[in-house]
């Protein structure tokens, strides 16, 4: 069974990480679709929490003897869930980065050559200017 | 037959000491060739060498690596309509006058993609042993994961057709592009053919490839060559 202190203090460490996930929210310093998997893991944190029975059934299923170990367990595996749903994002948006630099790169090409044929163009014309007011 | 003249591909990183010999050369003893430098982002005198200079290139503001270099080159060419493109480093290493020979077997239709290799013939410059156990590594394990038998898996001298320039414009590797590109040749099915050429010793300034990051290098390319052959079982079935 876990200690009743220690349940205490679990929920309102949990209530904390929801309140910090709103305000990160609330600043649009967190886009909704990432918050997704942080806001699962806090439910079922708290959930584990409020009710340690189902959480003491899970940990004897998986022949973890202390409940705190378990707790721990859960906590490394949604750490390393979201750790590698960061890195796939990380990996999509460089996939976007390199597209994006490349078509800039191309359409600076055109760009300096446009200009160079307007400069052209601007000073032939410039010279046909001075020429009529001769 | 063909409309236009073959594109030259040139990735440029820190190459402010050999860029204007590459360039002048294909320029000047060369008007049969069109050619396109891409700046990697370099941070030193490259790009201001090829403004000053006139050149035609592609500037990316921050740098990709060699992959996302080339990948612009083939994108250009995909662009402006060019049937056949050549990338050669942009070092001086790849001799243009060799290029003939590179593209003969695609404009014969032979094949479509062309590598320029060190080691069918063993002449010009090769490279130390360890580098050439570790290619001859990577050329078994592409051997048993696609079919295709590549000698000089690693090298950057390639010409494609037009059907590869779309292939490549849409999917090219990232990091050490040269044998997972070659993977992706494979599945494509595309018709791979290897000619001998001889290299040239680097004019100046370091390979791409230092020692602490080759033991990086082979286990990255290994695991993108594996990866690759698994998608593309995933793909016939």
């Amino acid at each position: 069974m876990l200690p009743t202190n220690l349940r205490i203090t679990l929920i309102i460490a949990i209530i904390f990480y929801f309140i910090l996930i709103l305000i990160f929210l609330k600043k649009k310093a967190l886009e909704l679709r990432y918050t997704l998997l942080w806001i699962l893991a806090g439910v079922v944190m708290g959930f584990f929490v409020v009710f340690p029975q189902l959480l003491l059934y899970m940990i004897r299923l998986l022949g973890i003897e202390s409940p705190m170990n378990g707790l721990y367990v859960l906590c490394i595996g949604f750490i390393i869930i979201i750790l590698m749903a960061l890195t796939s994002i990380v990996s999509k948006q460089m996939v976007k980065i390199r597209t994006l630099v490349q078509e800039n790169a191309m359409l600076e090409k055109r760009l300096r050559e446009a200009e160079k044929k307007v400069d052209k163009y601007e000073s032939i014309s410039d010279g046909i200017t001075d020429t009529e007011n001769l | 037959m063909e409309s236009k003249k073959p594109l030259i591909i040139i990735p440029a990183y820190k190459e402010e000491a050999n860029i204007e010999f590459v360039a002048d050369n294909i320029i000047n003893n060369y008007p049969q060739y069109d050619y396109i430098i891409v700046n990697d982002g370099s941070k030193d005198n490259t790009a201001k060498i090829c403004r000053e200079r006139n050149y035609n290139f592609c500037d990316l503001p921050i740098n990709l690596g060699i992959g996302g270099a080339v990948q612009t080159g083939y994108k250009y060419a995909e662009r402006n309509g060019y049937d056949i493109a050549v990338q050669i480093d942009g070092d001086g290493q790849h001799d243009v006058s060799q290029l003939e020979k590179v593209i003969a077997p695609i404009k014969n239709g032979e094949a479509d993609i062309v590598i320029g290799s060190r080691f069918i013939t063993k002449a010009g410059f090769q490279s130390s042993k360890a580098r050439r156990a570790g290619i001859k590594f990577l050329s078994g394990l592409i051997h048993i994961c696609t079919g295709k038998k590549v000698f000089d898996v690693t090298s950057g001298y390639r010409a494609v057709n037009s059907r590869f320039i779309h292939i490549y414009a849409e999917n090219y590797p990232n990091d050490y592009p040269e044998p997972e590109a070659l993977v992706v040749a494979a599945i494509n099915g595309g018709k791979v053919k290897e000619v001998p050429i001889i290299m040239n010793e680097r004019k100046s300034g370091t390979s791409s490839i230092r020692a602490w990051k080759s033991v990086y290098y082979m286990i990255k390319v290994t695991l993108a060559i594996i990866i690759c052959r698994i998608s593309l079982g995933i793909r016939r079935q």
